[in-house]
């Protein structure tokens, strides 16, 4: 069994293979569809567009900032990646066809999915960029904190989605049941209201407080909206993001190679 | 077959190596505990588990074709994933001292919706050829699938027969010095089987090893010369392919 160095090394020889499957994904999203580009932008736009009018309008909302529609956008976009990684990791060794004839490093599959969400991602930011002008709403230079952002995302959707990839070809309900996951989690991460309603307010529990300190998205979310709204940035719960994500990134990788023998006979 | 000859008395290692090879296998899924799978790296010792392949050694010089025989279910393709390290053992080890083309699942690469010109650079990619490469064998890849016409239509609308032609046209362009064939090679109309089989003597020319799995007695003398039976997921002769022919003739059915 080799271990993570002779796998890293074995990755970055077939980085070319990985730049072709993600080009391949984007080609195959973008194929048959006219509106292609537009689906993949009028998904989380509909949405946002939904919580606004429910939120801004009927409800006498008094969470998140203004622009709220921008804030939700700032928020759904990247938890979008994050959603569709590891909902999809479940399919992404068992599906895949060519796991059974190339003897490819298998973590290609995962990262192959990783790097093409995250493209989609960057694909979607014209559209906050449109709705930043249209707001006349002003940048803040901690916009470049979408990067690191991005990092550490990309480390905890590579953890996780290791982690269920190995336990969802083994297992059928995994795909199930990270899809109710997914969903609670969409809501237990601050989206569509604010770090500070959360640490703020006098009702909240401290042990939810924890909670909400545990769950990586939380600092990850924060961080992306900072270059906007640059209350909502809380150093602490960055800092738990980046320990939070290099565990899962940990525990993934080891179980995925620990499962591996396992998971190429299933499929 | 000089050629093979003279390149297995030059290198003195051999160019596959499995050595004592062990593959378990669990007739009831549900049986596996994750806790054992995590701490053991295999499936506890549960009475549905069974040895699809065990204590199988042999090593491969350059240039040998080996023909791999043997009844269904008796660890044929088994071996043959182990080998092209699309399944991992779970006892000894598997040494490859050169690349590996996979003629096996060959359509695995192929997608539905794009084109057969979009998909002849996915697919020749995916196996490790460079961009340049892929463009000096396009046309000799065109010509020996005959799809010339259908370059730019949709890789669902071509027939199986097509996409059999279309995959084997690609992956017999890799330049890698061991080759592995799957039975799944025999479907494809009469003609185009010649076609494949020119190329594979071809290849065997070139001094290359070939891996080959077959049911088929005419088509495992046509390529190789030396056979490996298995029975019981045991390799129980290796040697010259007609003695292994002749035994896996009196073997009763299924290998009882």
């Amino acid at each position: 069994m080799d271990g993570p160095l002779t796998r890293t090394a074995a990755l970055w020889r077939k980085r070319d293979v990985l730049a072709l499957l993600v080009r391949r994904d984007l080609k195959v999203r973008y194929a048959d569809a006219i509106l292609g580009y537009v689906w993949s932008v009028l998904d989380p736009l509909m949405m946002a567009l939904v919580y606004w009018f429910i939120f801004a309008t009927i409800f006498n909302r008094n969470v998140g900032e203004e622009p709220y529609l921008l804030y939700l956008l700032a928020g759904m976009l990247p938890f979008r990646w994050y959603q569709h990684v590891v909902t999809g990791a479940a399919g992404a060794i068992k599906g895949e066809r060519l796991v059974r004839s190339t003897a490819l490093p298998r973590e290609i599959w995962i990262l192959r999915s990783v790097f093409s969400k995250g493209a989609e991602y960057v694909f979607s930011l014209p559209v906050l960029a449109v709705f930043i002008i249209a707001y006349r709403k002003g940048i803040n230079w901690e916009i470049i904190y979408m990067i690191p952002a991005a990092l550490i995302e990309i480390v905890l959707a590579t953890g996780l989605a290791l982690l269920l990839s190995a336990i969802g070809a083994l297992y059928r309900d995994v795909d199930r049941v990270m899809h109710i996951i997914m969903q609670f989690m969409f809501y237990a991460t601050p989206i569509i209201y604010g770090l500070n309603n959360v640490l703020d307010n006098p009702k909240m529990p401290e042990f939810l407080k924890v909670l909400y300190a545990v769950n990586p998205m939380t600092g990850i979310v924060s961080l992306y909206r900072a270059g906007l709204f640059p209350a909502e940035l809380h150093l602490e719960m960055v800092l738990s993001s980046i320990a939070g994500s290099i565990i899962a990134l940990v525990v993934g990788w080891w179980v995925f190679i620990r499962l591996e023998p396992a998971v190429l006979k299933e499929i | 077959m000089v050629a093979a000859v003279v390149e297995s008395r030059t290198t003195n290692a051999p160019i596959i190596s499995v050595d004592d090879v062990g593959v378990q296998f669990d007739r009831q899924a549900r049986h596996r505990g994750v806790r054992e799978l995590l701490i053991k790296g295999r499936a506890g010792r549960t009475t549905t588990t069974f040895w699809g392949l065990r204590h199988v050694s042999f090593d491969v010089q350059p240039g040998e074709s080996i023909g791999v025989v043997g009844r269904n279910g008796q660890g044929k393709s088994t071996l043959l994933k182990i080998v092209a390290g699309v399944m991992l053992p779970d006892e000894g080890s598997v040494t490859l001292r050169a690349g590996v083309a996979p003629l096996i699942e060959m359509t695995g690469g192929f997608v539905a919706s794009l084109t057969v010109r979009d998909n002849i650079f996915l697919a020749a990619g995916l196996h490790g050829m460079s961009r340049e490469t892929i463009e000096s064998k396009f046309d000799e890849i065109i010509e020996f699938s005959e799809l010339g016409k259908f370059l730019e239509t949709p890789y669902r609308h071509l027939s199986s027969g097509m996409r059999v032609r279309l995959a084997f046209a690609v992956v017999s362009q890799l330049d890698e010095p061991i080759m592995l064939v799957d039975e799944a090679l025999a479907v494809g109309d009469q003609p185009f089987r010649m076609k494949c089989y020119d190329k594979i003597t071809e290849i065997l020319a070139e001094g290359r090893t070939l891996f080959f799995v077959s049911h088929s007695a005419g088509d495992l003398k046509r390529f190789c010369q030396r056979g490996l039976l298995l029975s019981h997921g045991r390799l129980i002769q290796d040697g010259p392919l007609e003695e292994v022919l002749k035994t896996y003739k009196t073997l009763p059915p299924n290998g009882q």
